[in-house]
């Protein structure tokens, strides 16, 4: 089963690689992407595409909430908890 | 400078890598044509279940966000002649929509027998949000990709209005014209929520209000449109419906839409976007429209040679002395 740390970097791989673009930027990994102007409308959209994809898990429209979403820590959260719940169906 | 050896995306597009045959990294991860027909399928699938649930229940089943342009003047068509929506039609005017664009505006509302709505923010707000957004620092690198910052800024209060009234008016689809190269299939059909837009639309909130203060919550959901808890869904029919731009051109001529000469040839229905897209070439050596350009040509739908030429084609000075003026920023 994939663990929390390596979710946390699969989405910090694909965050600097998608919307940082600059390796020299910090990123703690409770950082609001929202509130850092990291990420936008658009691509919140494109971070649930690649979660879905790269975890085989499926984002409900409730659960686009930033609590699930809107920070390394709490995305990697939320993956781990819909990984064990497609899991144990 | 570096130019993809396969799409037109220059080096200096925020994360671009290019290859040892100088192809780029987009080119190289970008989905397969038949991944992309299926996308597309699925999305016009969900799209059209979506229409059937919604159809009738209301005063209106779509509000449509028009700029007047042609890709949205033949989005609007589709809506209303393919689908047999009750539309809607909802135009915000930046200041800045051509003369022509407003007859274009009148001809087609009427031939497809419309309701027509515009929402016209006072001029000092508008050019105090226009002249802030000549700083590169108001969004986030992405966002740079795909648009100017004056673009960004003036998108995010057409966006956010449209939203707001179709909240107001009980209307469960908001639909834009964004073709193919300019969003991405993930944003071309879902359902909002209160709690994705109160994050997503409240950063751009926060962005305009430190420029504009309180004069911009007219333009942004409040408290009693998150209380309704009625969220349409946000479509852009042209993303995943077919695209071919002389068959857009040839419909809605039908419908008595002319192209406006009082625009440079990047849009056929705004003027800020010339000194938009001026200033972005100037501050970052990129062309806002690259990327949508670099995607329609990766998908075949422009010769890499065109998507360059549009690339190359210069701003209107006429348009830009115009716009300049009127924001107050002529020298």
């Amino acid at each position: 089963m994939i663990t929390h740390q390596a979710i946390k970097k699969q989405v910090r791989t694909f965050v600097f690689d998608n919307f940082i673009f600059d390796e020299e930027t910090t990123l703690g990994d409770d950082d609001s992407f929202l509130e850092n102007r990291i990420i936008d409308s658009t691509g919140v959209l494109e971070l649930i595409m690649f979660v879905e994809e790269t975890f085989g898990i499926e984002v409900a429209d409730e659960e686009v909430i930033p609590e699930n979403l809107d920070s390394l820590e709490r995305l990697a959260e939320y993956v781990m908890r819909k990984v064990y719940l497609v899991a144990a169906a | 400078m570096r130019i993809c050896t396969k799409c037109v995306l220059p080096e200096t597009f925020p994360g671009v890598r290019f290859d040892d045959a100088g192809v780029c990294n987009v080119c190289r991860q970008a989905p397969t044509p038949q991944r992309l027909l299926e996308q597309r399928a699925k999305l016009r699938a969900e799209f059209e279940a979506a229409v059937e649930e919604v159809r009738g229940n209301n005063s209106y089943d779509c509000l449509m966000s028009w700029s007047g342009g042609k890709d949205s003047t033949y989005t609007l068509a589709l809506l209303t002649q393919r689908y047999g929506l009750r539309v809607l039609a909802f135009t915000f005017d930046n200041g800045f929509v051509a003369e022509a664009t407003f007859g274009n505006m009148r001809r087609t509302a009427e031939a497809l027998d419309v309701d027509h709505v515009v929402v016209k923010p006072a001029f000092g707000l508008l050019r105090r949000i226009f002249v802030a957004s000549l700083d590169d620092g108001l969004y986030p690198k992405r966002a740079l990709g795909r648009a100017s910052s004056i673009c960004t800024s003036c998108m995010s209060l057409a966006k956010s209005s449209a939203l707001r009234l179709a909240i107001e008016k009980e209307i469960p689809f908001v639909a834009f014209g964004w073709s193919p190269g300019q969003i991405p299939p993930t944003s071309a059909f879902y359902r909002t929520t209160p709690a994705m837009v109160r994050a997503t639309m409240g950063a751009s909130f926060r962005v305009l209000e430190e420029i504009a203060g309180d004069a911009v919550r007219p333009y942004f959901p409040e408290e009693v449109h998150f209380a309704t808890g009625r969220f349409p869904y946000f479509a852009s029919p042209l993303a995943f419906l077919e695209y071919d731009e002389e068959i857009i051109l040839a419909e809605i001529t039908k419908l008595g839409w002319r192209r406006p000469l009082d625009t440079d040839p990047n849009s056929s229905n705004c003027l800020l976007n010339t000194l938009g897209n001026a200033v972005h070439k100037e501050h970052h050596n990129l062309h806002p429209y690259a990327a949508e350009l670099a995607a329609l040509v990766r998908e075949g739908r422009l010769t890499r040679e065109e998507g360059l030429a549009r690339l190359r084609e210069p701003e209107s000075a006429a348009v830009l002395r115009l716009v300049t003026e009127r924001l107050g920023l002529a020298s």
